[in-house]
Parts: structure tokens; C-alpha cells; sequence
């Protein structure tokens, strides 16, 4: 205790504490370069581990896999058949294909949905199983890139053919045929957890095949393991997809990169895929959907394993990585939960855990913190009482910046205007610029808001950076610059100017329209917000709305701080002295 | 007679025997117990080479001809179950009243039917049914001038019956599924299947509901030694007073008219049924697994299968005007088993895929060397029951005056034969009556095995899941499909775990997507009897009738909130969720049926088991330093920094350290200058 005590008197004698007052504003900028630098420094050696699989009962490539020799036959011979059904309508397709499941002893059931597509299911109820869980085959029709799945078809119905005939399965097998990897497939295992009458117990894991075309041969396996929301499949899933495929061979690619693209495993490679990571995730249900998002908030881990190229190995093997998978998986007598659900995998053997990258977000969100300190503190209005009028003002400013932004958002879900919305938003960013003169704030109001502002979005970040990291990094990272916004108290034109500027890059939607555009070129903008709110109907992707109720209300409050400030008297609090 | 001279020499090397071990005799119940004696050592000499079945075996040479007194000779010796040695003198008086009787024979009966079923299934039903010797009630047999004689009946059912006044008990194992849209309904009616895992009904005869629950937990606990079942596992919070009986086709005796009669009921889902279950089983029959149609129940097989059911119903049945009763017990095991992969296990144990030349593929779709679209399982068939059970049925009970039977249940496409020392033939009923001691066997043959015999309708499909599968709530959602052109009546009977906690207001009936409406509703759903759960003491216990209209699907759903439960109930084991049993569905009208939902799977949260020791290392940090901070408050004294100082210029260490080095100075100093 009584060093404690020297230091503080130390500190004291040496005034630090008005001195580390001033500079908070210098800490904020440190605190998101420290952030950034965190971020960078995850793929160094030794920052980062191999992935190892954590449940015992999982086995991977422990038993022999047989899908192989005339399996290919009859895989084949679906394949012939489906590759006429891509002219059928929906409904005959799935008659068909429903007949096939059945003949081997599938209960089947058609979900209808108009709005979305149907999607054919059938259950394979386990001999040995007691019926109350099950793992998912699911299959696309057509996939994310719209292709039609008629390898992934042929390998669903004759995997279920193969699978149905081995005694071991201690959970039932459910295969799918949705209409598309996005809205049809999320519909169908929303319906399974509400409304479907032929049901199989609860569903453990999810593999959702992917291999358009005819070929019978494919070069390496594509792994897509990101969920709607941040969610990531148990990294034990992960890792058994991954080590089944290289035991038989195959190269695994991650992020939709070639197997080229993914580099050497140098510290560069790993930097450029954990920021790929970061990206994909959090841009989930804006970016292409492969499947196995479909199947994210209801405690089901999913992948989608993807067939790419058309050389070197046969389509059997893809086959039996779904399969060894389905072996393994049925192993398990508790539900996925020994390993990692929070990670960042840098190459398809290494990862990263929460712990380690957790903190560059808690330091961002620290960063606002400090900002909203910062504006709070060093003005001359900090001695200003708690009940005073400008702090309530800023509150019900606040409260109705949130709930405007609510109904915003609820609007836009109806009629989305992404174009009106960004035009809306650049003009609002021009209001520091093009606000008539006779518009103005007073000062300790321009204060309180900003530190109102700065305080929810880091409470907002803090919430959210545990569950979607990704998400909260980017928030903070690209709503940065609002900090920076300076309070108009000369009328300065460069000022004015700066301000517009860093209001515009921090607005949510501008700054996503920019992210967009340039990181993403297979996405248009405009589009991308179209996605957004999309992802949000149909998907039950939450971004847009943290957009809204998180990023928006606090970027407004900013924005009308930049007006032309006024400076007034306030009452000093007598008691609070600094 | 051959045999019975052999009989009486064994006898006589029997009663030498005796001699040398037993040497106090008492010499009072002499004639009565001849044949026990004997029953008895003859059993245990198997060891020695003198086995019943060897005796049957050399017997059987002369086939059909068998006498009932032979017969008798040789079952009375196999009937009686092991018991403990009763002193005697070794008379070799018989008894003319119990022992060989050209009449007696003992109330046992036992038959196999064997049913095709769609898509190549193959369902038996082992049949065995078995009755106590006649007994007065409240008369114990100590003070009585009889004996308590086990024939067939299985003794040990006799004292637990006994001891926990049970009037009626009906224990399943049941596991798999059963296909009903295929199969059609369940063998008996469902009315001898249980849910997946253990269910265990009882008719209780007590003075209260405590009594009657205290004689339950004991015929558990027993019945769970039997039967190497976990059946301990059930307790209050598991068992339930149903409000539904049991269908009874007869009244159940009340021995003492100052009590009542309770129905308790209980049922562990997913309980794993295997052959530690099976064996106990056997056992419990007179032929125990060595003759007649029980050769057949072989582990291996049947949980090989796609569906099984073992169960027990032992009721005590009484003549009201003589006032004698007896208990009777019947026995069954339903197997459904796939012919075409048990028989291909028999060829190769791993479902590889099949050679190229086995392949069969449609020939009207585009086929070659490359491609081959799989054409449906072949409809022709011939099997032998032998292959898929794995062993031939050895003999007939030859006990009672009915042989052994063995039913197949088929349409006219089936060539059903029996099969005995190479030679088969056939029957006009397909029903074969095994009268010889030989090796037996069961050919099945079809041309067309998608036409099986008729069965009737099922009454209603019923189908039960979990909806919205949240960390605190969630809800049920049970599918009631009556696929008939009659109205079907219908008891619904579930007992929930107490930490389901249910809300009955949110219980909605609907048809399509429409709720129903409330006169509707009124005439649909009635006589409802619900009982709350009690936290670790009850299971919700929730009955109603239900009336599903014609061509009709009809879903009744409610929400429950899921419980928290002590850090000490979570199991210890690796756990995948919470059972929780199946609904018991039973059809009142137009039919009597009975039907069960699956079992289902409930998440409760879990809590990080590691979690208490971080928990302790964070509150003893933080206690600490309310303790260091406490504990300077109340010791240390409060000073301005300028006293602070000018205490600490004149004590503190630093202080000390200078004087003492001060004084040290000042004593060496001088010494230094002499």
C-alpha cells in the first residue's frame, strides 16, 4: 500500500494528471493506432497457434472412406439425370428427386414457400439413433454464383443412397435440396425450428455441397465456414473439414482465394488472410452466400465445402470428405463445444483465438471512450452542473437521434433508397460547410453531444465486439474519423472544409459505399446497401441495423455539433472542481 | 420306456448323492417334494453331462410320437427354475398327484409370427405367455397345507408382486423407429410398445399415494436389478399418477378392501436397450432361450435392427366367486430387421460399395461402363430365417399342450415352407406347429415382395418437436394427422421434466395455419387434466382428448421456459442435452391404438464447469483488497502530507536505517581512533 501511496503522490507532485488530461486527445489517436498495430502484429510468429482438433470423440479419417469405385458409377448415373432437370420448374425437380430419396427409404416433405423457394428435405431416421438429433446434407440447386449444382445434386443424392446403407448412425440424416444457398435455405431452417411437420430431431452440423458443372474431376476444395452476425461454426468442425481433405489429398483454400493466392504461409499471407477474414465476416450476407450461413443463430455448426477447378482429383473424393465428415461428426456424444466458436484462421492450419485478438477492439472502443472524455472534460464548461440544461438537451437529442434512426432504418427495410440515402448523407456531411449563418449551436451543447455520442458508440462497439468482432472493429476504424470533427467556434473555412470532409468518410452508409467500391469489385455500392437491407429481411443479418442504431445516431449528434457554435455563461458547479 | 428307466437310474444316483451331502433330514414334507429335489439337481447337473437338452435330443429320434407323459417327465424337470436346495429325506415315492401326469401340462404358450413388410422389412413377433399356479389371496402359503409351486411362471416376479403389492405391471424397452407410413400399426396395437428407452407401468395396490409411491421405487429398484436396467433412476420427480388407465380388459383384483388401487407410471427416455436387457429376458422363460421359438432371440440380431421392442405385462387375475387367482404374465419381443443388409452383413460385415458386375442399374436410363442410374431393390426373394437370425429354431417348448407355433403372416405371392433334416413342406395357414425336438427351419420365398399381407389402417400419425430452440425458452409442437375417413378419438398423455416449465395460456390448437376457433376448439379438445410441475419433486403431468376430423392435420402447440438447474444436477457424464420422453398417444375411437411420439432433446444452458474456479480466484482477489483496504482504514491514521513528512523525517526504516548507522558509526568511530 505504500507504494501505491508514494506513486500517487509522485504523480500528484509532478501534476501529471492535468497533463494527461490535455492529452487525451493524442491518447485517443494512440489508442487506435495501438489497435491497428495489435492487429498487424496477430500474424507474427509466434502470436499465433496450429489448429488441432480439441474433441477426443471426433476421430477424423479414422475409419475407411468408401465412397469410391462404383459409387462413381451411380454417382454418374444421377449426375445424367440431373443435368436435364436444370429446365424443369422447381416443383418437378423436387418430385423427382423427392422419388429417388424415398426409394431408398427417405421420409420426404417439400417446404413451400412462394416467396423465397421451396425446398425438398428427407429424413433418413438413424437404426441405432434415438431420433432426437441429426446432421444436415444440404444442397443448393443453384449456387452463389447462380450456377446450377448438378455435381453437388448428384453427390447429395447418392451420398444419402450410400450413407443410408451403414448401420452406424447414431443421429439421423437430413439431406436438403433448397432452391438457392440464400434466402430459401435460411427459410427452410427457420421453418425447421417453427412450423415443419416431418422433422428429425435437432440438428448438430450442417455441410452444404457446392460443385457445379459436369466435370468429374476437380483441382482443390474451397472451405466457407462464416456466419451471419460474427458466428463462426465450433473450430473443431473446421478443422476435421480441413484435415479430412488434405488426408485425402486435396488442397484447402479458404476465403475464395486460389490455392496460389493463399501464399507461402509467410507473415504477409497470413496478414492478408486474416484480413480477408476480417472483411468476409463481416460483410456476411452482403457478399456472396454460400450456404452454410443459413444455418447460423440456431447452435448448428455449418460449413460449405466448394469444388473448384476441373483437374487432378474425381469427384468421389469430394464425396468423401462429406462423408468421413459425417462419420466423424456422428462420433460425437456431446454437441460441438470443446474447441474455439470466436477465431480468425490465418492459413487453413493456424489460427488465432479470441484472447489474442479481442484486445485491438477493446482498444478501439477505449478510444471513443477517451474522445468522449476528452470533449467532455477540457472545455471551460466541464464545472457545469449534472441537471443542466445543455446536458439534458443532449440526452433528449440523443434519444431522439436514436429513435429517428429507428424508424429510418424500419423504413428503409420497406422501401430501401440507397442512392437518396447516400445523396441525403452527403449533404447532411455539408452542413459545417453550406449551413446558413443564422443556424447555429451553443457551445456546451456542441461538448455534451459529442461526448454523448462518442460514449454510446463505444458502449455500442463494446457490446457488439465480443459477438461480431469483425463488425465493431470496422465500425470503430471507419467511424474514427468523427472524433476528429472540431467544434466551429472561428468560422474558418479550412476548418469547416475538414470538418465536412471527416463527417462524410465517418458517415455509416457514405463510409460503407467507399469500402465497398474499393475493396470489393465484384460489388456495386449502391448495390451492396441494397444487400444490406436485404440481408436484414430475408437473412436476419443484423448490420444494417447497428448501422442505424448504432453508427448513425452517434454520427448525427457529431454532424450537429459541426455547426456554428455560440459561446454562453453556464453556472459553474461549485462542488466539482478540477 | 426308455427314458424313464434313465430317468429313475439318474434319480437314484441323485438321491445317493443327496445322501452324501445333506445328513439332517426332516422327513415331514417328504412327498411333496420328490419332484422339486429333483427339478432342482437335475437342473444343476447339467455341468455333469446330464442335460435336459441332451435327454429332449436323444428323445426327439422318434420325433412326433412323443407322449404327453413323456413330455411331462421332461418338462417338469426343465420348468422349474433354480432354487434353493430344500431339505428332504430322498424318497423315492412318487407322488401320483404331482408328478408324471398323462393330463398335466403346464399353462405356457408361445408363438413366432413372421410379417413381411414393405421395402423388404422383416418384422417378428415373439410371442410367450405364461400363468402362476392358482393361489388364494391373503392366505399365505406358510400356514396353509400347500407348497408354493413355481412352474413356468418366473419366481422372482412372484415375490417382488408380493412384496410390492403390484396388481398389474407392465414393463417395455423399446428403441428405434418405427415406420409407421410404411409399416402400417405397431404389432399388438402398440399396445406392448414403449417410447425409445425404458417406460414402466404399474397398478398398485396401497394404502395412500406415499405407500403406493414407496412399493413403486421398490419394484423399480428391483425390476432395475433384474433386468440390468437403470431403472433406479426413477424417482418422484420422474414418475406420474396418470389420470389415462392403462387398457384393461379385465378388473384387477383388490386383495384388502381398505385400499386402493394406484396407477403410477414412469419412463426413462433413450435408456440404451441392449443385450444386458435381452439375457435377463430369456432367462425368465421356461425354455430360457434353449428350445421352442426363444432359440432365435440372439443379441446380435435383434438390435441389429430398424426397430425392437422387448416387454412384460404380468397381471394377477382372479375368479370372483371362488375367490382364486393367478398371475399371468406375457412376454414379447418385436424385431423389425431389413433382409437385404442383415443378409448382406452375413456375406460382408462393411456395406462396401458393390462389385461392378452386382450393379444393378435401370436400363431406361442412359447406362454404360461409366454411368449407372441404381434401380430399386430387387422384389424377389428367398431367405431362410436361419440367415437372418442367424441360428435354426431348435425344438419346441414341450411343455405345455401346445406346441410351439410359428405363424408367417403374408399374401398369396409368399411361398412359406418349413424346413426339417432337408425336406420342406408346407401348410395351408402358413402356420407351422414345431411338435419335434429337431432342428427347424423357415424359408421364405416371394416373387413380389411389395405385396404383403393387409393390414389395417393407422388410425392417426402423430409427431411431436421442439420449436424455437432459444437458451430460455422454447415450446412444443405436437402434428396430429388422421389420415381416415373417420373421426379419431384420442388420449394425449405426457409427463415433462420439471425443468421444462410449461405455460399452458400459450397452448394454441390450429389446423393449416389458422387457430381454431373457440366453440370449435370446445369440441375438439376436452376433458384436459393437468398437473404443474414441482421443482425436483413432480414431472408436469399433462393429459387431454383430443378429437382429430377426418383427413385432417391438426397441431397443438405450447411455449415453456426452460429452468436453471443446480450446479450438481447437471450429469457428470458427457451429455449432449436433457431427454425427454415420449407422448403416449392413445386412440379411443374408432379403434383402439396406441401410439408414441420420439423422444426429444432438450439444451438446457450449461454452464462452464471451470467457471466456480475462476469465480473463487476473483472473489478472493477482490476480498483481499477490501480486507488490505478495510484494515488500513481502521489501523492507519489520517495526515495532512506536511505531517506526513515530518513523521516520516523522524521514524520510518529509512529513519531507523541512518540511526543505526549513525550509532554505529559513533561506537566504532572511537575504537578506529585507538
Amino acid at each position: 500500500m505504500s507504494i501505491l501511496e508514494n506513486l500517487q503522490r509522485r504523480l500528484i507532485d509532478a501534476g501529471l494528471l492535468p497533463k494527461f488530461l490535455a492529452a487525451l486527445p493524442k491518447l485517443s489517436m494512440l489508442l487506435v493506432s495501438v489497435s491497428v498495430m495489435l492487429m498487424l502484429y496477430l500474424p507474427m510468429d509466434g502470436q499465433f497457434r496450429r489448429t488441432y482438433i480439441s474433441e477426443n470423440a471426433l476421430m477424423p479419417s479414422q475409419a475407411y472412406s468408401y465412397f469410391r469405385e462404383t459409387e462413381w458409377n451411380i454417382l454418374r448415373g444421377y449426375r445424367k439425370e440431373i443435368e436435364v432437370l436444370s429446365s424443369h420448374s422447381s416443383i418437378e425437380r423436387n418430385a423427382i428427386m423427392s422419388s429417388w430419396l424415398e426409394e431408398f427409404g427417405l421420409k420426404t416433405s417439400v417446404y413451400k414457400n412462394q416467396e423465397y423457394g421451396d425446398s425438398l428435405y428427407g429424413v433418413f431416421n438413424a437404426p441405432r439413433g434415438d431420433g432426437t438429433e441429426s446432421m444436415v446434407l444440404a444442397v443448393p440447386w443453384y449456387n452463389a454464383e447462380d450456377e446450377f449444382n448438378v455435381s453437388g445434386a448428384a453427390l447429395g443424392v447418392s451420398l444419402a443412397r450410400f450413407l443410408s446403407r451403414w448401420p452406424v448412425w447414431s443421429k439421423n440424416i437430413i439431406v436438403v435440396f433448397s432452391e438457392n444457398p440464400r434466402e430459401a435455405l435460411r427459410s427452410w431452417v427457420e421453418a425447421y425450428h417453427t412450423s415443419l411437420d416431418l422433422t428429425g430431431g435437432s440438428i448438430e452440423a450442417a455441410v452444404v455441397l457446392d460443385y457445379p458443372g459436369v466435370s468429374d474431376y476437380f483441382e482443390y476444395i474451397e472451405v466457407h465456414y462464416n456466419g451471419y452476425n460474427g458466428v463462426l461454426p465450433n473450430l473443431d468442425l473446421v478443422n476435421i473439414a480441413i484435415s479430412i481433405a488434405e488426408h485425402e489429398g486435396l488442397k484447402v483454400s479458404l476465403h475464395g482465394l486460389t490455392p496460389d493466392e493463399m501464399g507461402n504461409g509467410d507473415y504477409w499471407s497470413r496478414l492478408k488472410m486474416i484480413s480477408l477474414g476480417t472483411k468476409n465476416l463481416a460483410l456476411t450476407g452482403v457478399r456472396e452466400v454460400y450456404g452454410n450461413e443459413a444455418f447460423s443463430g440456431w447452435r448448428i455448426q455449418a460449413l460449405t465445402l466448394k469444388a473448384r477447378g476441373d483437374t487432378n482429383h474425381d469427384v468421389t473424393t469430394f464425396g468423401r470428405v462429406a462423408e468421413a465428415m459425417f462419420r466423424s461428426i456422428n462420433n460425437l456424444l456431446e454437441k460441438f463445444h470443446q474447441s474455439f466458436f470466436f477465431y480468425f484462421l490465418l492459413a487453413p492450419r493456424y489460427f488465432v483465438s479470441i484472447g489474442s485478438y479481442l484486445p485491438a477492439a477493446v482498444v478501439l472502443s477505449i478510444s471513443f471512450a477517451v474522445a468522449s472524455i476528452d470533449s467532455f472534460v477540457n472545455n471551460q464548461y466541464v464545472s457545469m452542473v449534472d441537471s443542466s440544461y445543455y446536458n439534458l438537451l443532449s440526452f433528449i437529442f440523443w434519444a431522439v437521434s436514436v429513435i429517428v434512426c429507428f424508424f429510418l432504418g424500419n423504413s428503409f427495410t420497406y422501401y430501401p433508397q440507397p442512392l437518396l440515402l447516400l445523396l441525403g448523407n452527403v449533404v447532411i456531411s455539408t452542413i459545417p460547410l453550406a449551413a446558413p449563418k443564422n443556424l447555429s449551436i451553443s457551445e456546451p451543447l456542441a461538448y455534451r453531444l459529442k461526448t454523448i455520442s462518442f460514449m454510446y458508440l463505444s458502449l455500442v462497439m463494446t457490446s457488439l465486439l465480443v459477438v461480431n468482432f469483425p463488425l465493431a472493429f470496422g465500425m470503430g476504424l471507419f467511424a474514427y474519423p468523427m472524433t476528429l470533427v472540431m467544434l466551429n467556434n472561428t468560422d474558418n473555412l479550412r476548418l469547416k472544409t475538414r470538418n465536412s470532409i471527416l463527417l462524410a468518410i465517418s458517415n455509416p452508409f457514405i463510409a460503407f459505399w467507399l469500402f465497398i467500391t474499393i475493396v470489393e469489385s465484384k460489388l456495386d455500392g449502391i448495390e451492396a446497401i441494397y444487400g444490406l437491407v436485404d440481408a436484414w429481411n430475408k437473412l436476419g443479418s443484423w448490420t444494417w441495423f447497428i448501422f442505424c442504431i448504432g453508427w448513425f445516431p452517434s454520427w448525427i449528434l457529431v454532424a450537429i455539433s459541426a455547426l456554428k457554435v455560440e459561446q454562453v455563461q453556464t453556472e459553474p458547479n461549485s462542488k466539482k472542481h478540477l | 420306456m426308455r427314458l424313464f428307466s434313465l430317468r429313475l437310474k439318474l434319480e437314484t444316483l441323485l438321491a445317493v448323492l443327496l445322501i452324501l451331502v445333506i445328513s439332517s433330514a426332516t422327513g415331514t414334507q417328504e412327498e411333496n417334494i420328490v419332484s422339486r429335489d429333483e427339478g432342482s439337481e437335475v437342473g444343476r447337473s447339467e455341468s455333469s453331462g446330464l442335460d435336459v437338452e441332451s435327454l429332449s435330443r436323444d428323445e426327439s429320434l422318434s420325433l412326433s410320437s412323443v407322449t404327453s407323459a413323456e413330455t411331462e417327465s421332461l418338462t417338469s424337470e426343465k420348468s422349474i427354475t433354480s432354487e434353493e436346495p430344500v431339505v428332504s429325506t430322498p424318497s423315492i415315492h412318487w407322488d401320483e398327484s404331482i408328478g408324471v401326469n398323462e393330463d398335466v401340462s403346464y399353462q405356457f404358450d408361445e408363438k413366432l409370427t413372421l410379417r413381411p413388410l414393405p421395402n423388404n422389412f422383416l418384422q417378428s413377433s415373439f410371442m410367450f405367455e405364461m400363468n402362476s399356479t392358482e393361489f388364494t389371496p391373503g392366505v399365505s402359503s406358510i400356514d396353509f397345507d400347500k407348497y408354493s409351486h413355481y412352474t413356468v411362471f418366473p419366481k422372482v416376479f412372484n415375490s417382488i408382486l408380493h412384496t410390492t403389492s403390484a396388481r398389474k405391471l407392465q414393463i417395455r424397452f423399446t428403441r428405434g423407429f418405427w415406420d409407421a407410413e410404411s409399416w402400417g400399426r405397431l404389432p399388438h396395437d402398440g399396445f406392448k410398445a414403449g417410447g425409445s428407452g425404458v417406460e414402466l407401468w404399474a397398478v398398485i395396490e396401497a394404502d395412500s399415494k406415499e405407500d403406493a409411491y414407496l412399493k413403486w421405487k421398490k419394484l423399480a429398484n428391483l425390476l432395475g436389478g433384474i433386468f440390468c436396467a437403470s431403472l433406479n433412476f426413477i424417482d418422484s420427480s420422474k414418475t406420474t399418477f396418470p389420470h389415462t388407465s392403462i387398457a384393461d380388459d379385465f378388473e384387477l383384483p383388490l386383495f384388502d378392501s381398505n385400499k386402493q388401487l394406484f396407477l403410477l407410471r414412469a419412463a426413462l427416455a433413450n435408456e440404451p436397450v441392449c443385450t444386458e436387457n435381452l439375457t435377463p429376458f430369456v432367462k425368465l422363460l421356461p425354455t430360457k432361450g434353449k428350445s421352442g421359438i426363444s432359440t432365435l432371440l440372439d443379441g446380435h440380431k435383434v438390435f441389429d435392427s430398424y426397430w425392437h421392442s422387448l416387454s412384460i405385462d404380468i397381471s394377477t387375475r382372479c375368479d370372483a366367486t371362488s375367490n382364486i387367482c393367478y398371475d399371468h404374465m406375457e412376454a414379447n419381443v418385436d424385431v423389425v430387421l431389413h433382409v437385404p443388409s442383415t443378409l448382406s452383413r452375413n456375406e460382408m460385415s462393411i456395406p462396401k460399395p458393390v462389385s461392378g458386375d452386382n450393379l444393378r442399374c435401370d436400363e431406361t436410363k442412359f447406362y454404360d461402363a461409366f454411368h449407372c442410374f441404381p434401380k430399386s431393390e430387387s422384389t424377389e426373394t428367398s431367405y431362410l430365417i436361419s440367415k437372418i437370425y442367424g441360428r435354426q429354431l431348435k425344438g419346441s417348448n414341450l411343455i405345455s399342450n401346445h406346441p410351439s407355433r410359428v405363424c408367417a403372416d403374408v399374401s398369396e405371392d409368399w411361398n412359406i415352407l418349413i424346413e426339417l433334416n432337408g425336406e420342406y413342406f408346407a401348410t395351408d395357414n402358413n402356420c407351422f406347429d414345431l411338435t419335434n425336438n429337431a432342428k427347424n427351419d423357415i424359408y421364405f420365398e416371394s416373387s413380389n415382395t411389395t405385396s404383403i399381407s393387409k393390414s389395417d389402417d393407422v388410425p392417426v400419425f402423430v409427431s411431436r418437436s421442439l420449436i424455437s430452440y432459444g437458451n430460455d425458452r422454447g415450446g412444443l409442437r405436437t402434428v396430429f394427422r388422421n389420415p381416415t375417413n373417420k373421426d379419431v378419438r384420442v388420449k394425449y398423455l405426457e409427463a415433462l421434466p420439471w425443468f421444462m416449465r410449461v405455460f399452458l395460456s400459450t397452448m394454441k390448437l390450429e389446423t393449416g395455419d389458422e387457430a381454431v376457433e373457440k366453440e370449435e376448439l370446445r369440441r375438439l379438445l376436452s376433458s384436459m387434466h393437468y398437473l404443474p410441475a414441482i421443482d425436483r419433486k413432480r414431472p408436469t403431468n399433462l393429459e387431454y382428448d383430443i378429437t382429430i376430423p377426418a383427413f385432417s392435420t391438426y397441431v397443438v402447440s405450447y411455449q415453456f421456459e426452460k429452468t436453471l438447474l443446480e450446479f450438481a444436477e447437471y450429469p457428470p457424464d458427457a451429455n449432449h442435452g436433457f431427454e425427454v420422453e415420449s407422448a403416449v398417444i392413445t386412440v379411443v375411437e374408432p379403434v383402439n391404438y396406441q401410439i408414441r411420439t420420439s423422444t426429444l432433446l432438450l439444451v438446457l444452458s450449461t454452464p462452464d464447469f471451470s467457471m466456480p474456479y475462476n469465480v473463487i480466484i476473483l472473489s478472493s482477489t477482490v476480498m483481499g483488497l477490501i480486507f488490505g483496504t478495510l484494515f488500513n482504514l481502521l489501523v492507519k491514521r489520517l495526515l495532512t502530507i506536511e505531517e506526513a513528512d515530518r513523521i516520516k523525517a523522524t521514524s520510518g526504516p529509512k529513519y531507523k536505517l541512518r540511526k543505526l548507522k549513525e550509532k554505529l558509526l559513533s561506537k566504532f568511530a572511537p575504537r578506529k581512533k585507538d
